[in-house]
């Protein structure tokens, strides 16, 4: 038997004598008490212990409650030294009373007049009852660190575990909470008697309160709440984050302000404007006025093209006046042509007509009449067709008064070698082609270093009129001189005009006879009445003007037709002097029976030689 | 267990620097580990205690056996704590390694008991039953080469043999029974072992209050 048993036996006996006892007792609604129970021990720090229970009812009667125990190893049944020191329904164990890694056992007994009862028995090792107090003098502070309050939290075990000598060892644990908050912030300290909290969100009051536990044991209560004051460091730095705030947006103003400011320059920046389209010495508000007159005056280059007789050889010629006083009547028949399929001479004004044009019609009646001259010689001599004069040169075809530019005309034409000759010269070589037209006839292959004059092409369809060549020859070599000197001047009525055909390969201008538009001449009946102009197909590298040589020479005008009897070039599409024309092809294919040589004698370049010439 | 293995390496370590004249780690520094693997094996078994008594017949608390009955209970160690802070340092080292040394065979007991134990918590307490095994080989080493620092008394192991109690039931409740009352002794002495080494710890680390 052991401790519980010897208890037990105790017990039976004195329930025993209760129960005599109750059984005299008077009858009353009294009842033995009712088993206690017994709740809990804990020991605080491994050295005493506390039992506490709880009893039950007591039936009436008073009830004594009374604990004992017994240790493991021995029989012995004590009763509780101390039943006070713990408060009500408790048993304290001193340090004497208290042996470790020994099992107790215990049993509380409530008694009353009518019995007893005994609470279900409780083995206890102190060891593992081990619930400590709560952790002693807590202090909270606040500190700073950079700017950023924490809270520096520091304690002390509670007095009676012994931590010095390693007897308990204790683990903290602590918590923070605003006073205005529900939830608590928790923190393990581990062994350490010290703690920082860095987690503060805010200013104001914060509770903290700390606990401890043994190693192996139940956690204590928690401390004695403790508050502390932590300004409101947070606020500074609104205020610092509001100054920021400030200072960009006055920053932002100055950036927007000065936007503004070069907002025009910005946008030419970044958005360029178109430029329009200039013309040097173009006045648009002159345009918008109205005044077109004014404008073209403007647009148009003082002293440009030369008036002056100085200037000849850079200028296209624009005709030649050739006067034939053997045949007054063929003159003025052919002048009487010319006179009325002439373009007027509206466009004397201005000294570059574009004559030479492959549209023109006294290209076309050159093809027809071969070289101006030599054209209108034969023309007279051999038919009206032929002689059509000197004619008007193309530069009247612009009657219009039409601009025609003539830019190659104004460049110096090294091809033509024009420039070294002056005007004389130059007329003097116009001369010579004409007078080398005989020789021409008569040696096919002659070629001066101006080229054989331009009526070649023409001559050779017409070697049957070589004397009245010949005539015309010298006729015209008398009036060469006479009538290159008006050039640029205003068509003398007396007079007939030569067209510059083309310019040949060798720089030769190729006069032919202005021819009357009508096409009624024999020779070329049907000559185009249209443009005199030539479709320009472009600049060459020497900045000549091309013009298209349209169409084959099929097309050929009736005097072509006549004269292809001969040597069957020539080509002359009398169909059309429009830009369409083929002219330039007709006289092309005549050309190549006596060479291709143009004549400049001013630059004045027929379109239609200019697109044979070489390009560069 | 890795801490109970960092543990024994570490000693061990010292013990080569220690041959090898290097400078040994302190006697705190290796207490404060035992300490703490001493600590790894008691919660080690209070978890057991637990598991086990969720599910345990009453009646076997009844009829259990009493823990002065325990094989190791012949040892004679302080009962409170005057005695305990009187016993001398080598002392208490010895206690702490005679308990532990006693434990060796009956956790294989112990082990083989687990894998056949008729408890829902089986594989739980079976594997902490290994745990707690390695653990207390890892402490054992460690407080053996501690031994040897604190002087001869230290070296003195009290054999405590274990009465072979092999059977440990062929019932159920029995086997149950008495799993139970091992494992309540051994809870025990691994408290017991805690409780020396950390005593002596602090006795080691005079130095260093906070850590007591």
């Amino acid at each position: 038997m052991g401790c519980g048993a010897m208890m037990k036996s105790v017990m039976e006996v004195l329930l025993l004598l209760m129960l005599i006892f109750t059984a005299h007792a008077k009858e009353k609604s009294y009842s033995p008490p009712e088993k206690p129970t017994q709740t809990r021990c804990r020991s605080p720090e491994k050295e005493t212990f506390t039992c506490w229970w709880e009893p039950g009812s007591d039936g009436g009667l008073p009830t004594t409650y009374a604990l004992y125990y017994c240790k493991e190893n021995s029989e012995t049944v004590y009763e509780c030294p101390d039943y006070h020191t713990a408060g009500e329904n408790s048993c304290f164990f001193n340090k004497n009373d208290t042996s470790i890694w020994v099992n107790y056992n215990i049993s509380v007994v409530a008694t009353n007049a009518l019995g007893r009862a005994f609470s279900d028995p409780v083995d206890i090792d102190v060891v593992y009852i081990v619930e400590p107090n709560p952790p002693e003098k807590l202090t909270v502070a606040v500190m700073e660190d950079k700017g950023w309050p924490f809270l520096l939290v520091s304690w002390e075990p509670p007095h009676k575990a012994d931590t010095r000598s390693g007897w308990i060892t204790l683990i903290y644990e602590l918590r923070v909470r605003l006073e205005e908050e529900d939830d608590w912030e928790m923190h393990h300290a581990g062994q350490q008697k010290m703690f920082n909290i860095f987690s503060l969100r805010s200013g104001g009051k914060y509770l903290v309160e700390v606990r401890c536990k043994p190693d192996h044991g139940f956690w204590s209560e928690w401390s004695s709440t403790s508050y502390v004051n932590v300004p409101d460091y947070f606020h500074r730095e609104k205020s610092m984050w509001i100054l920021v705030a400030l200072f960009s947006a006055f920053i932002f103003l100055i950036l927007t302000w000065l936007l503004h400011m070069n907002s025009h320059s910005l946008k030419h920046c970044i958005l360029p404007p178109v430029p329009g389209p200039k013309i040097k010495g173009f006045d648009k508000q002159l345009l918008k006025n109205g005044n077109s007159d004014e404008i073209f005056s403007a647009l148009v280059v003082p002293n440009f093209p030369p008036a002056s007789t100085s200037k000849y050889e850079e200028m296209l010629v624009e005709y030649l006046e050739v006067y034939v006083p053997e045949e007054p009547e063929l003159m003025l028949e052919s002048k009487d042509l010319l006179d009325g399929c002439l373009k007027s001479e509206n466009s004397r004004s201005d000294s570059d007509s574009g004559r030479g044009s492959c549209d023109s019609h006294t290209l076309l009646m050159d093809k027809c009449g071969g070289t101006k001259e030599e054209e209108r010689q034969t023309n007279r001599e051999s038919s009206l067709m032929e002689t059509q004069g000197w004619k008007e040169e193309a530069i009247n075809h612009d009657t219009s008064g039409r601009v025609k530019t003539w830019p190659s005309v104004y460049s110096p034409l090294p091809q033509y070698g024009s420039n070294p000759l002056d005007k004389q010269s130059s007329l003097e070589t116009a001369k010579q082609h004409s007078l080398s037209t005989s020789s021409f006839l008569t040696q096919p292959g002659t070629e001066d270093a101006l080229g054989p004059s331009y009526t070649d092409f023409c001559l050779s369809n017409k070697q049957n009129h070589l004397h009245p060549q010949m005539l015309a020859h010298r006729e015209l070599q008398t009036r060469s001189d006479v009538n290159i000197s008006n050039i640029g001047r205003k068509r003398s009525p007396a007079s007939e005009y030569v067209e510059v055909q083309r310019v040949n390969k060798e720089d030769m201008v190729l006069l032919q006879p202005v021819v009357s538009r009508c096409g009624h001449i024999e020779g070329c009946p049907n000559l185009p009445k249209g443009e005199d102009y030539s479709k320009v197909k472009g600049v060459d590298c020497d900045n000549r003007l091309l013009l298209q040589r349209e169409g084959t020479g099929e097309d050929v005008c009736p005097c072509v037709d006549q004269e292809t009897n001969g040597e069957g070039g020539n080509c002359y599409t009398s169909s059309t002097v429009s830009t369409t024309q083929k002219p330039t092809a007709c006289m092309y294919t005549a050309m190549p029976l006596q060479g291709e040589t143009a004549l400049t004698l001013n630059g004045y370049v027929d379109s239609a030689t200019m697109g044979n010439m070489p390009s560069c | 267990m890795a801490l109970k293995e960092t543990d024994s390496s570490k000693l061990l370590m010292a013990v080569v620097c220690l041959v090898s004249v290097c400078s040994s780690v302190p006697i705190s520094d290796l207490l404060d580990r035992a300490s703490q693997g001493s600590d790894k094996l008691h919660a080690l078994s209070t978890t057991i205690t637990q598991d086990l008594n969720s599910h345990f017949p009453p009646i076997g608390r009844m009829i259990m056996p009493r823990p002065s009955m325990c094989h190791t209970s012949s040892l004679q160690t302080p009962s409170d704590k005057q005695q305990a802070l009187q016993v001398s340092e080598s002392d208490l080292l010895s206690l702490a390694r005679s308990l532990l040394q006693a434990w060796s065979d009956p956790l294989l007991v112990l082990s083989a008991s687990a894998n056949t134990l008729h408890h829902p918590e089986q594989t739980s307490i079976s594997n902490k039953i290994q745990e707690l095994q390695l653990h207390s080989k890892s402490l054992g080493d460690g407080l053996d080469i501690l031994s040897g620092k604190m002087g001869p008394a230290a070296q003195n192991i009290s054999l405590l043999p274990f009465s072979g109690r092999n059977d440990i039931g062929q019932d159920r409740i029995s086997q149950l029974i008495n799993f139970n009352f091992l494992l309540s002794c051994f809870r025990r002495d691994s408290h017991k072992i805690d409780s020396f080494l950390k005593v002596l710890r602090c006795r080691a680390t005079k130095t260093q209050p906070q850590m007591c």
